[in-house]
């Protein structure tokens, strides 16, 4: 593990860059098309595709629910694990580094699993419960390393002005550090909300009626295989889009007082 | 307070190394209240290093630094509430960019001192008049020049009505022509009875403003004296070659 100060934007969506407003870009194309792709099939054949996006959009409502609870939770665990990597107190970073190493190394997939079905022997959890908690645990560790490659991103002379003038180490930490830093955790955080979405497809593999899930199920009633998969990927992308222009709003209101 | 005593800071045998390198080598200094002390020296001869462990910014490793008839090392003193009495101006301003240069001002009065909006914008507001930036109040640091940030810099640090304040190399990230606007901000400060200490390369400044002139090399302070001793009779060679290069 290298220490760097630029954050690498990961893979997923690309967030579409904030100078990039003009009418023929990728993000452009892809909504418009996508949009217009449904609307295609949703007139000229009205017979499965409007019956299908009924079925679907029970599942629509719970792959929101999932991905929305989730990213809440990761954010704040992700900030909780953040601040204890970059924490003086060895112990605490300790745990925070341990919690991160164990997360990374084992496939959401396993830790879905093991969540719903080893620990599910235990405990009685329910499975959009177990979901959002595996959901929440694997992309909290994730995101723990974006706040950690944020906060250690802002210049030491920030921390040291802001300790000058009297400032105790927390706030520092939040009233000079953290409103920095969350301009350059933006962008890959935006990609980890994005990543999050296309992963709650996972959790059909447990009882949840997710989007994906009610696809297999109207697929394996109707044999309708190609239509049903053509609308929920044209579904997700319609998601997945508007969430990564959301990001990329967002960051340009973050970044109101860099000079351009 | 303390005794009445005019000393405000007393730095004792101090010692500092960062790794192999001997940072402060037994180094002992005192100021007393209204005193303007430079501190000079080739780069690397700690001079910095001994401004910023007045305010603990630096740790030292052994002996005894009093401010304000308090011992900054003792676990019992509150360095936080003694750090809002120490302003402290860096080379590379380090102003908070998300803020405006008004709440640059106003934010540790507000948060430390409990002022309300109105009356730390207020005193924000005659402080940026005192160093010639009113009109910019309102932007944020990155449309101001160097200079003008410096000024910023140094009015943040007078918002907190600190005793004393702590220069370190104030002018070095500027450009030329705008070492001037921020040395008069100085000057204008030291005439109005504040305590500093200016780590500097600027000669001319010391030569104005200094009551007592320092001279650091390899950790430890080689000379002091006033001004007119050190420019026309330095005693030792060190000071002597040193200022045969600079001036």
């Amino acid at each position: 593990m290298t220490e760097t100060a630029k954050i690498d934007v990961g893979e997923g969506a690309a967030i579409p860059s904030k100078n990039d407003w003009g009418l023929f870009n990728a993000w452009v194309i892809s909504i418009v098309g996508a949009v217009a792709a449904i609307i295609y099939l949703l007139v000229a054949q009205p017979d499965p595709y409007q019956r299908l996006l009924v079925y679907l959009s029970d599942g629509i409502v719970i792959t929101f629910q999932v991905t929305v609870t989730s990213i809440c939770c990761a954010c704040v665990i992700g900030l909780i694990t953040g601040l204890g990597r970059v924490s003086k107190n060895k112990a605490i970073n300790l745990v925070a580094s341990t919690y991160v190493e164990i997360i990374r190394g084992i496939p959401l997939l396993v830790q879905l699993f093991y969540i719903y079905y080893a620990l599910g022997r235990f405990l009685n959890v329910h499975d959009l419960t177990a979901a959002i908690i595996a959901m929440s645990v694997c992309y909290g560790a994730y995101m723990g390393e974006v706040f950690r490659a944020g906060i250690t991103a802002i210049d030491k002379g920030q921390t040291e002005a802001a300790r000058s003038l009297g400032f105790n180490g927390k706030q520092t930490m939040f009233l000079v550090v953290l409103p920095q830093a969350w301009r350059t955790i933006l962008p890959p955080v935006g990609n980890e909300f994005i990543a999050l979405l296309k992963d709650t497809s996972l959790v059909s593999i447990l009882a949840v009626s997710d989007l994906l899930r009610r696809g297999r199920e109207f697929s394996s009633e109707t044999f309708l295989y190609f239509e049903t998969y053509t609308l929920v990927a044209l579904v997700y992308l319609v998601i997945t889009l508007i969430l990564s222009k959301g990001v990329s709003i967002m960051e340009a209101r973050l970044s109101h007082y860099v000079r351009r | 307070m303390c005794a009445a005593s005019q000393t405000i800071v007393d730095i004792r045998h101090v010692n500092k190394s960062f790794g192999a390198l001997k940072a402060l080598n037994n180094v002992s200094l005192s100021m007393s209240l209204g005193e303007k002390v430079v501190i000079i020296g080739p780069s690397g001869s700690g001079k910095s290093t001994l401004l910023r462990s007045i305010n603990k910014l630096e740790t030292v490793d052994s002996g005894k630094i009093i401010v304000d008839g308090q011992d900054i090392n003792d676990p019992k003193t509150d360095i936080n509430k003694l750090r809002m009495e120490l302003g402290m101006v860096f080379q590379n301003f380090n102003l908070f960019p998300h803020k405006t240069v008004l709440e640059n001002l106003t934010l540790a009065p507000i948060k430390l001192k409990g002022l309300s909006k109105a009356e730390a914008d207020a005193v924000a507001l005659k402080l940026l008049d005192k160093v010639g930036i009113k009109d910019k109040a309102h932007v944020y640091p990155s449309r101001l020049s160097g200079g003008q940030q410096q000024r910023v810099a140094i009015a943040r640090a007078l918002a907190m009505s600190p005793k004393i304040m702590l220069f370190d190399e104030p002018t070095s990230a500027l450009d030329p022509e705008m070492i001037g606007e921020v040395l008069d901000v100085m000057v204008t400060l030291a005439k109005e009875g504040m305590t500093m200490a200016v780590v500097t390369h600027e000669m001319g400044f010391a030569r104005e403003v200094a009551d007592r002139v320092v001279f650091m090399d390899h950790g430890t302070i080689i000379e002091e004296g006033t001004p007119e001793h050190f420019f026309t009779s330095p005693e030792h060679d060190r000071t002597k070659l040193f200022l045969s290069q600079i001036l």
